[in-house]
């Protein structure tokens, strides 16, 4: 059985309204769903001996301001008895909580801190939904397209209070903005 | 006179950040009774440094550098990826040549990963000597990407499409020259280290890890592989030229970290055969020769061929991602490194997810320490090969 078929065998087999939208192209094959069904999808898909997708590779969050269900949430899963891997994609804006999967996939534990950490999309029953990657008292999520590069704050050790502390960023050197798809040559002046 | 009394309640113990082995900066916080673990709770994030953020502002050329501070020890699969990521959007073929020197400086980079997980690994459970013997083998490794690509460590040597440079001469005899060297090398481990009965009782049945959980925790590589599941990505995917060679997967049975620690030994002899395979394979031979065949008086086209080429420095910096998503995935020493990654019609891609194998199977640590007593954290810990530049990014 390859990517085709398995996704071919689960499309003819789970009930219609679970996703409304799939898409096969010779990089992967994916299902966009609803947050309502996203477990039932993905239980069905770790479970009925057709698909037995039982390893999650990756849940990763993506961002399209322009949306109005900003975040997209991809998870992407493989099954090492047929040797196919599918993806299912969910959307979310700020406020939706999308159900966890970490009682069917363990490893999710940490994807999904990271989903939230980066993105801020929570989980409902989530065991330990905190921040995993970024700084202790840090503000905001990181990987939002409005989030800058640089940050906000910046950190050093204060000698007098002997201890790190956080302050607004402050830039040294003008942002230069380099245009690479762009033949001319830059300038700084503009 | 009073007499002290004894507390029975649990202790919390900080495993700082800081640690004398070279995992990188990783918090434990272990709860002890006694020297029992009841529980470890890993704290990531102390080297995180926003790599994928960072992957949305630059073209993939200017990215180039960045990778290998990912997984800082195997740095040619980092590169691999980055690669292999834009090549599979846009349809490119590598030439056979550009894959074998591929293939030849992946598996280098794997003997050189495993080698320098082995030292870390044996000096926490005590031994203090094969950490000098992989060492001096790493550097006959450094030496040779140094004079194929540059640089000893941060190679930046992958291109979409190839290579950066072809090898230069004499390095193909100097590789089999160091196979030739190596082989005896792994067998003398084996001897000072394998049937160590010291090593076998820190080692054997520590860390045992089922063959449906290794599946359900999403492990993969040499833990996936030591749990009983022949599960190779080399194999399964056919990627680069490794269906050209003639090498099996190792895998064991046990699912210990006595069977972690015997595939990552077989893979590195695995991997010598893959190589010293490739270098006697390759398209065109050594470069002195393929140099002296293109400048023949008699111009034969077969020469000048796309298969006998690497690519050159420079491929077009504007590059462009069309507006696909794809996952590509490639069987680094630790496990499966993947990249998802979303086009946008432009030179900067608009999303760059890194899969690092290192944050999986970190993820497991805290069920197996559970009956564990406090020394066999640090076998375990060192038996899972995690390297914080990846998990962090």
């Amino acid at each position: 059985m390859d990517n085709q078929s398995i996704f071919q065998y689960s499309l003819e087999t789970f009930p219609k309204k679970w996703v409304h939208l799939m898409e096969r192209s010779e990089h992967g094959n994916r299902f966009d769903t609803n947050t309502d069904y996203l477990f039932k999808l993905l239980y069905f898909l770790k479970f009925h001996t057709y698909t037995r997708v039982q390893v999650l590779i990756d849940i990763c969050g993506v961002d399209y301001p322009s949306r109005k269900r900003r975040f997209e949430v991809v998870y992407n899963l493989l099954s090492t008895r047929y040797n196919s891997r599918i993806r299912v994609q969910t959307s979310a804006d700020e406020v939706t909580r999308i159900s966890s999967v970490v009682s069917l996939f363990p490893s999710a534990g940490w994807w999904e801190r990271e989903v939230w950490d980066m993105f801020g999309v929570s989980f409902i029953n989530h065991p330990d939904l905190r921040r995993i990657l970024t700084d202790y008292g840090f503000e905001g999520h990181p990987l939002r397209k409005d989030f800058p590069l640089s940050g906000y704050v910046e950190v050093r050790y204060d000698d007098p209070e002997k201890r790190v502390v956080s302050e607004p960023i402050e830039m040294t050197q003008e942002f230069r903005y380099f245009d690479s798809a762009s033949p001319w040559e830059q300038r700084s002046d503009g | 006179m009073t007499v002290p009394a004894t507390r029975n309640d649990l202790m919390i113990v900080n495993m700082g950040p800081h640690h004398p082995s070279m995992h990188g900066v990783l918090r434990l916080i272990v709860t002890l009774d006694g020297e029992d673990v009841i529980d470890c709770e890993p704290i990531l994030g102390y080297l995180h440094r926003g790599m994928e953020k960072i992957a949305e502002n630059r073209t993939i050329i200017q990215y180039l550098p960045y990778v290998t501070r990912w997984d800082y020890l195997a740095t040619m699969f980092t590169e691999a990826i980055t690669v292999n990521a834009p090549e599979e959007l846009g349809n490119i073929q590598v030439p056979r040549r550009a894959s074998y020197i591929r293939v030849i400086m992946l598996e280098l980079s794997r003997i050189a990963s495993h080698l320098l997980w082995l030292g870390p690994f044996m000096a926490d459970i005590g031994a203090q000597t094969p950490f000098f013997y992989i060492f001096r083998e790493r550097e006959l490794l450094y030496d040779l990407f140094e004079t194929a690509t540059g640089m000893r460590m941060m190679h930046n040597f992958f291109r979409i499409g190839g290579v950066a440079a072809d090898l230069p001469h004499g390095w193909i005899d100097k590789c089999l020259d160091f196979c030739d060297y190596f082989l005896p090398e792994v067998a003398e481990y084996q001897k000072l280290i394998t049937r160590n009965p010291i090593f076998l009782e820190r080692v054997e049945g520590v860390g045992f890890i089922a063959e449906e959980e290794a599946i359900n925790w999403g492990l993969s590589g040499p833990m996936l592989r030591a749990s009983g599941i022949p599960w190779d990505l080399r194999k399964v995917d056919h990627y680069e030229c490794y269906d050209e060679f003639d090498w099996e997967v190792q895998w064991q049975k046990e699912g210990d970290s006595l069977a972690r620690y015997l595939v990552r030994i077989s893979e590195m002899i695995e991997s010598v055969k893959i190589i010293q395979q490739a270098l006697e394979g390759i398209p065109g031979g050594p470069y002195e020769n393929l140099e002296a065949r293109r400048f023949d008086r008699v111009r034969n086209i077969e020469w000048n061929d796309f298969e006998y080429r690497f690519i050159s420095k420079k491929p077009s910096p504007t590059f462009e991602l069309s507006k696909q998503e794809l996952y590509v995935r490639v069987e680094a020493p630790k496990g499966e490194l993947g990249i998802f990654l979303i086009g946008d019609n432009s030179v900067f891609p608009w999303r760059w997810k890194i899969r690092p194998p290192g944050l999986i199977n970190l993820q497991i640590l805290p069920q197996l320490v559970k009956r564990m007593k406090l020394a066999d954290i640090m076998t375990i810990l060192g038996s899972i090969d995690i390297i914080m530049g990846e998990v962090d990014r």
